[in-house]
């Protein structure tokens, strides 16, 4: 099957430091994959790069076939790959439905004009983006929500779940999930757990960062793992798991052990 | 008739101007970009519209038209380098602009009469009456008196002017470009990761901001029937930045109601002369300490509209 989205030799320095140095890896449509390391191995680096917040120093980020290095953030948006933040950015004083609602610029049209003359179309329009948040937030289970409560009065792990909402409502092939449950207990994990697959199950490719590794063993479909901005693994979970590589990643070199 | 004082009408005429000078900072403020600048471009808008219907007898409809759209252009060409500016920067680079804005006005003398301003401009009221006068109509069939009629007349096309600019802005505020300026302000990066590309409306809701306040300088010109440099000074762009602070900047209500008390409250304090702009600066005070997001914010305009729908139901 052909790669949804192939990262080619991605490197990235911020001055003198590599964040990242070429990374290579591809995403099959329908996957979910995990991106896993410690602490600054560059996972965000990764998806600022894959969704252009900044452009890699070199290497190629190709989605379905085409390169998309070097376009504007919200056109990348618009070819299908949307993002959560790892410190979550909600529109924090607009209201639950509304962050929703602005998820789904790219897939509506209505300028100036038409929103101020309120043309059928547009009022068409208004209502298919209302119903398309609605079901948004049915499915990501805060349909029971105080329509005029503002984003940021929600609670953390709701805030969470309405990012995810946000994200899905531009109709993304690929959906880019940092730490989704950070900070969650063992509840919310599963509820976010369930909610990660059933977003596959609509046919959304997921790349999931995380660092609660029952979440990444039991969700991912295979798993990338990063130190000091390599790849040093990719594979399935079981694989990932007995790698001798990464087992010193996250335990340390064993005393007197080898300098691999 | 003798209740219709033309002092009161104008007094309300000036309060009309700023409703719009409030709603053109509004419109940029509500995408983030703090613009001292709609003096600048209020100045704009004022001059052609002088200097089209003194010098070139075009008709007022026409000159209040060009000044917009012109002081709307030169939003665009200022907005698009101002692009790389946030915060107090974008503010100082825009206070610059309308100061250098002036010094023109003020030197280039064959055009704009320099400091002296343009006078002798035809006053929408003073128009309409010698329209109307031609075809046999005397104000007095409505029981007013010439300068009675006069002030009636411009105060209502103002009035006109403003719920036109309101409500255009008010149903802009609530559609998708509404909802795209307020993503914006609130989180650049994560509105562009939601898919709203943030160079064009920051540029467009500049430029709109810009056109109104050219258009709320056009309509100052034929209001008062003289303009000068005078009248767009640093002063004024902290003046029209105030009525949105003071109002409340994250709903449009907000600086049309600090427009319309901030220009009521000196008349009305007319009888302690001197000490009203102290007054004045104590309520700005008092108002950052207790209400700094202004009187009027997104919360309030919730519980209102709840609390209008409570009743009906």
């Amino acid at each position: 099957m052909t790669a949804l989205l192939s990262l080619k030799e991605i490197r990235k320095s911020f001055g003198g430091l590599a964040a990242l140095s070429g990374i290579s890896f591809d995403v099959r449509p329908g996957e979910i994959v995990g991106v896993i390391g410690p602490n600054g191995a560059g996972k965000t680096t990764l998806f600022n790069v894959i969704t252009s917040v900044f452009p890699p120093t070199s290497g190629e980020v190709v989605l379905d076939g085409a390169p998309i290095g070097g376009l504007p953030p919200h056109r990348i948006t618009k070819l299908g790959i949307t993002r959560t933040f790892q410190n979550i950015r909600l529109f924090s004083t607009m209201t639950v439905e509304e962050n929703v609602l602005v998820g789904r610029h790219c897939r509506s049209r209505a300028g100036v004009w038409t929103g101020v003359l309120r043309t059928a179309g547009q009022r068409r329009e208004e209502r298919e983006i209302r119903s398309k948040a609605g079901e948004l937030l049915e499915l990501v289970g805060l349909s029971g929500a105080d329509p005029d409560s503002t984003a940021g009065s929600l609670p953390y792990g709701h805030q969470r779940r309405l990012e995810i909402a946000r994200a899905l409502a531009a109709e993304p092939r690929l959906l880019l999930l940092d730490e989704p449950v950070a900070g969650m207990n063992e509840a919310e994990t599963q509820e976010v757990f369930r909610l990660i697959k059933r977003v596959q199950s609509l046919g959304v490719t997921i790349l999931l960062i995380e660092h609660d590794m029952s979440l990444v063993m039991k969700a991912c479909d295979r798993l990338v793992v990063f130190n000091f901005g390599r790849k040093i693994a990719e594979g399935t979970p079981e694989e990932v798991r007995n790698d001798p590589q990464v087992i010193e990643a996250y335990l340390g070199a064993a005393e007197g052990g080898a300098d691999a | 008739m003798e209740w219709l004082n033309p002092y009161h009408l104008q007094v309300a005429s000036f309060v009309l101007i700023n409703v719009i000078l409030g709603v053109s900072i509004y419109i940029t403020l509500s995408t983030g970009q703090l613009s001292l600048g709609n003096a600048g471009f209020m100045s704009i808008g004022a001059y052609t519209a002088a200097l089209l219907s003194t010098q070139h007898h075009v008709p007022i409809p026409v000159g209040i038209l060009a000044g917009s759209l012109l002081a709307g252009a030169a939003g665009i060409l200022v907005g698009i380098p101002s692009l790389r500016l946030t915060g107090v920067y974008l503010a100082i680079a825009t206070l610059g602009f309308g100061e250098v804005l002036r010094a023109v006005l003020i030197n280039w003398e064959s055009l704009t009469g320099g400091a002296v301003g343009v006078a002798a401009i035809p006053q929408m009221g003073r128009v309409i009456l010698a329209w109307a006068g031609d075809r046999g109509f005397s104000p007095e069939t409505l029981g007013l008196q010439g300068n009675q009629f006069i002030a009636l007349a411009v105060f209502l096309i103002l009035l006109l002017s403003t719920i036109l600019s309101v409500a255009f802005f008010l149903r802009l505020s609530r559609s998708r470009v509404g909802r795209a300026y307020t993503a914006i302000r609130l989180d650049e990066s994560a509105a562009a990761a939601a898919g709203i590309p943030i160079t064009y409306y920051k540029v467009l809701a500049f430029s709109q901001g810009a056109l109104l306040s050219g258009f709320a300088g056009a309509l100052f010109a034929h209001a008062t029937s003289f303009v000068s440099p005078g009248d767009f000074t640093y002063h004024r762009a902290v003046e029209i930045l105030v009525f949105a602070v003071f109002g409340g900047s994250e709903h449009i209500f907000g600086p049309v109601f600090g427009a319309a008390f901030l220009t009521v409250m000196p008349e009305a304090l007319r009888f302690v002369s001197d000490y009203r702009y102290i007054l004045y600066g104590i309520l700005l005070v008092l108002m950052m300490i207790f209400r700094p997001q202004g009187v009027i914010d997104p919360p309030l305009m919730r519980a209102i509209r709840r609390k209008r729908k409570g009743r009906t139901a």
